[in-house]
């Protein structure tokens, strides 16, 4: 691995993991595709800021640009609440139309800004390692990792004072208002650290795939655990896994890195969503066929228990003709013939004592 | 720029992209309407990225930089992306926006991949297939026109057959369900419109902002009219006029890629719909301040008068300050007590007091709660 | 918990003049009510009624256009502390990541104020409370395997944290079972006897007169208000849901006697 490459993973890591934290609260409140809104409108803020400040990674240009994310968000509640359109169409006129004018000034005055339209959805994280930071003449590492590292640590530290404040106004806006918690303030922070993050990443990842950065990690972590701080850690341990091993991907095919790593992402969700032990689909099938079996079971029990205490005990019922298929029934026989609940002699089914017990408090609940 | 303009549509090449971007704002604006109106205005935006990867697959499997099968490609890898998002929030805890968030920017990564793969492949066809991006009107040829044309008129065939069932969908689906209309299969069907609007839309508009193409005349239209026929003819009109103003600013000037170019014109005659339209955001506002008047001026009146009950003489005058008493900011009694003055119902018996007139004390009897909202 | 409430003069909330618009469509008409300290007040209503916007008012969720609330005696903006709100249980995400424990606990989140966070002593509070709806056993729960019952009592509990002397709640029976019912309506019925004052919209007229001693019947205005004997009647409950309603007392009784 040549430095450079070591270089280009450690901006990939720490981009990743800025992006999962706010993602996580974002997952929650419904709101991943304000992150479309956003990771779109900061390109105009980015451009007329540098056309003011002149250097990309001014400080100034990055609070400008992510201004302009917050901006985006207003201007999209703005629409929304005027009644007139419903939120999803608030949200597909107003950043397109930023994104625009923002590609328009990209394309007329490419060669002012060190920046182009391919840039703009490919990022260009390849490049971060060549631009340093040097200190008398001692070479510290990308400039991007500092950046980018300083928007982690805001990250980390608003996630970590305002932990409870999230927590209540996310899960239930109008009691954190009443018990003296701003949810609006709440919410108009978390898009500043939003945006923030979308202006660090946008170097790196460019406008679109930071989106993938953003939700994907959180969605993983949703369907693993049911505690808000575990969906958060494991939200950033995917982030950081699909950065590094996007990264490999891309190296490996020569393709772009950003695009790989957005893809990957993708692959983690896929393995996610199905095999997770609880939510995962096949695990859902699973339950569901237990389920099925179960109510199956069950049910025969009770015909047979129903049988015994009327009369017509050498009327032995038919498993067969109470189930969809034949195929089903002898399983369903099968597997409480195993369970010693009933037994089968001359062609007849019989309740063993455990069998009548089950249906009994089958009939009687519990 | 008058000249140009003349330029422009007499010549042969520029009327075949005119026509083009022309047609392909009538689909979009159509087709878009059902978008907006089913309130799916972002699956067009997932769908319309999700296009990236067909395309190029489409070219890696032809060779060629062929029409029909990059449309093909599109369109199939669209409806992939809806269906996925389908199957995850079917079966998981795992809301839409999320779902849709997803499938962007995942099949978007997959196309700039497979775009990058391509673009190393030492075969001087690929050149150019990056313009799907943002979008170049000035490539369509006359057989790209064509295309357009055809899969613009299915697209609008289907609708017009069916109607009565879409409009049954966008409004009450489970309704529609109840009479026995497959819910599912007018689904699928708007769905393939939509992927059809957007196929067309990738040469001119590029893959991201097509879905702007679709949302921005339907919601321009929809502050002119609340019939669902004409929402339609005028969106259709709306995309059209900036499909053709987009594709000449950008041709006319330098540096101006065709999709952005269209969008801005799009989205202004949207904002300006918004703000402006008789029913607009202007005219809503002044209608609140209006009725938030009437209210104040009611509660006024009553407040009034509840105070003087407590004299046992309904005109008993009582200060300002003690009606203004816990009013919302901005609430200004004295506005409304001169209101009220000037309608005759009350009146002002010096050092800031009034009190009700006895055509106010016959109006505020007539106050109920109930009549307030008829 | 102040001392305040046992004051019997001052009412334990008092709305006077409350005005509530949304748009052009007024929600509320100039309400006027007074709530004693110590007492159990159902509110009633049609649909659009503005029970809920009622109850958010109070507490300044909506804007007003005019009126004062106020807390035994003192602006409600200077006595939040003294209301413990129950939302509608529709109103949130049950897929929350977060347990039956956490959930309580946030009624604990007020008292703290911002930045500092919850430890061993409001864990402990929200096991009290827990222990109180008797949902103790599902602490570690996750809220989305809990049913509509259980959820309701995981809210009650986090009202119950928040020590305070008013429980404003918004349709505390909504889809519970009969079981959780009888349990709400037990501990809102303690709380009322330990001189605390519950505010609740109320959707089942027949039983009103078994659970509240007290009733406000609203439609936009304040139709009624009173105790239940003297107010809960055919007539006030014509004026507030017109003909829209089949339920009067009278005709309930002469039912039962058959």
């Amino acid at each position: 691995m040549s430095p450079h490459q070591l270089d280009i993973q450690l901006v990939a890591v720490i981009v990743a993991a800025s992006c999962s934290i706010p993602g996580a609260f974002l997952v929650l409140r419904r709101m991943s595709m304000m992150t479309d809104a956003i990771s779109h409108s900061i390109l105009l803020g980015i451009i007329l800021a540098f056309f003011l400040v002149g250097d990309l990674s001014s400080p100034f240009l990055i609070i400008g640009a992510a201004a302009s994310g917050v901006l985006a968000i207003s201007l999209i509640e703005a629409v929304n609440r005027s009644r007139l359109v419903k939120k999803d169409a608030s949200i597909g006129i107003v950043f397109p139309f930023l994104f625009s004018v923002a590609v328009i000034l990209l394309s007329k005055y490419a060669r002012n800004v060190h920046i182009d339209t391919h840039s703009v959805l490919l990022g260009e994280i390849a490049f971060a390692p060549f631009n340093r930071l040097i200190v008398s003449g001692m070479d510290l590492g990308p400039v991007s990792a500092y950046v980018m590292g300083s928007i982690l640590l805001l990250n980390l530290l608003f996630i970590s004072f305002f932990y409870k404040e999230l927590k209540v106004s996310t899960f239930d806006e109008s009691f954190a208002s009443s018990i003296g918690f701003r949810p609006r303030l709440i919410h108009y922070l978390l898009m500043a650290v939003v945006s923030l993050t979308c202006v660090g990443a946008f170097d790196a990842v460019g406008s679109i795939l930071v989106i993938a950065l953003i939700v994907i990690p959180p969605c993983c972590a949703y369907l693993l655990t049911d505690s808000l701080f575990r969906m958060i850690s494991l939200s950033v341990l995917f982030g950081i896994s699909a950065a590094i091993s996007g990264f490999w991907a891309a190296n490996w095919l020569d393709v772009n890195i950003a695009g790989s790593m957005a893809f990957v992402c993708g692959v983690f969700f896929l393995v996610v969503f199905l095999f997770a032990p609880q939510r995962g689909l096949f695990g859902i099938m699973r339950e569901k066929r237990r389920q099925r079996m179960d109510f199956a079971e069950a049910s025969l029990l009770v015909s047979l228990y129903n049988q015994e205490k009327g009369e017509a005990v050498k009327n032995h019922p038919d498993s067969r003709g109470m189930f969809r298929s034949a195929d089903f029934a002898s399983k369903v026989v099968g597997f409480l013939k195993q369970k010693g609940e009933i037994a089968v002699t001359g062609g007849g089914l019989f309740l063993t004592e455990r069998g009548r017990e089950r249906a009994r408090m089958t009939v009687e609940g519990r | 720029m008058l000249e140009f303009a003349v330029e422009l549509f007499s010549d042969y090449t520029a009327r075949t992209i005119l026509l083009g971007a022309a047609s392909l704002g009538v689909v979009s604006g159509v087709v878009g309407s059902y978008a907006v109106l089913r309130k799916q205005s972002l699956v067009g935006d997932v769908m319309s990225h999700a296009a990236l990867p067909g395309i190029v697959l489409a070219f890696m499997i032809v060779g060629v930089k062929e029409q029909l099968p990059i449309f093909i490609g599109a369109a199939l890898s669209a409806v992939l992306a809806v269906f996925v998002i389908n199957l995850v929030t079917e079966n998981s805890r795992i809301k839409t926006d999320s779902a849709m968030g997803m499938a962007l920017s995942v099949f978007f990564g997959l196309g700039l991949v497979l775009l990058t793969y391509v673009q190393r492949m030492p075969d001087a066809n690929q050149a150019g297939l990056d313009k799907f991006l943002f979008g170049q009107a000035e490539a369509l040829v006359e057989k790209d026109v064509l295309i357009i044309g055809l899969t613009g008129f299915f697209a609008l065939s289907v609708v017009g057959l069916f109607w009565k069932e879409f409009k049954l969908l966008c409004f009450d689906p489970d309704f529609g369900g109840t009479m026995g209309f497959s819910i599912k299969a007018l689904d699928m069907l708007v769905t393939a419109v939509i992927v059809s609007a957007i196929v067309i839309g990738l040469q001119t508009v590029g893959v991201v902002l097509m879905s702007s193409m679709l949302i921005a005349p339907a919601v321009a239209a929809r502050q002119w009219t609340g019939n669902m026929g004409s929402m339609v003819i005028l969106a259709a009109l709306v995309a059209a006029v900036s499909g053709v103003t987009g594709v000449a600013l950008s041709a006319g000037f330098e540096n101006i890629p065709t999709g952005p170019a269209v969008i801005v014109c799009v989205s202004v005659i949207a904002f300006f719909s918004i703000l402006f339209s008789p029913n607009g955001f202007f005219t809503l506002k002044f209608k609140d301040a209006q009725s938030r008047r009437e209210i104040r001026k009611d509660y006024v009146l009553k407040a009034l008068h509840d105070l003087a009950l407590e004299h046992d003489d309904p005109g008993y005058a009582h200060s300002e300050r003690l009606l203004a008493l816990g009013s919302e900011r901005g609430f200004n009694v004295r506005k409304s007590l001169f209101a009220l003055q000037a309608a005759g119902y009350v009146e002002s018996v010096g050092e800031d007091n009034w009190r009700l007139t006895q055509s106010g004390i016959r109006e505020v009897k007539g106050l109920s709660p109930l009549e307030k909202n008829r | 918990m102040s001392g305040k409430g046992e004051n019997p003069v001052t009412p334990a909330v008092r709305v006077t003049d409350l005005t509530v618009a949304y748009g052009d469509k007024t929600v509320l008409w100039d309400i006027d009510l007074e709530i004693p300290g110590g007492s159990m007040v159902a509110v009633v209503g049609p649909n659009g009624a503005g029970k809920t916007t009622l109850i958010k008012s109070i507490q300044g969720l909506v804007p007003r256009v005019a009126g004062v609330v106020s807390i035994h005696g003192r602006p409600y903006e200077k006595q939040r502390k003294e209301v413990s709100y129950v939302p509608q249980r529709g109103s949130v995400d049950w897929d929350f990541p977060t347990s039956v424990v956490d959930t309580v606990k946030m009624g604990t989140y007020g008292d703290l104020g911002w930045i500092r966070r919850p430890g061993r002593r409001e864990h402990e509070k929200a096991l009290g409370a827990l222990e109180k709806v008797d949902m103790l056993e599902f602490a570690q729960r996750q809220i989305s395997q809990l049913s509509g019952g259980q959820q309701q009592r995981v809210f009650l509990a986090r009202a119950l944290v928040q020590s305070a002397s008013v429980y404003l709640l918004d349709e505390p029976f909504q889809g519970v079972d009969a079981t959780t019912e009888k349990a709400i309506v037990t501990i809102l019925k303690e709380l009322v006897a330990g001189g605390k004052t519950v505010l609740a919209v109320h959707h089942d007229l027949n039983t009103v007169s078994e659970y509240y001693e007290r009733i406000a019947i609203l439609n936009v205005g304040l139709v009624a208000a009173g105790r239940v004997e003297d107010i809960f009647n055919s007539e006030n409950l014509m004026k507030a849901y017109g003909g829209k309603t089949s339920f009067f007392p009278e005709r309930k009784t002469a039912r039962r006697a058959v």
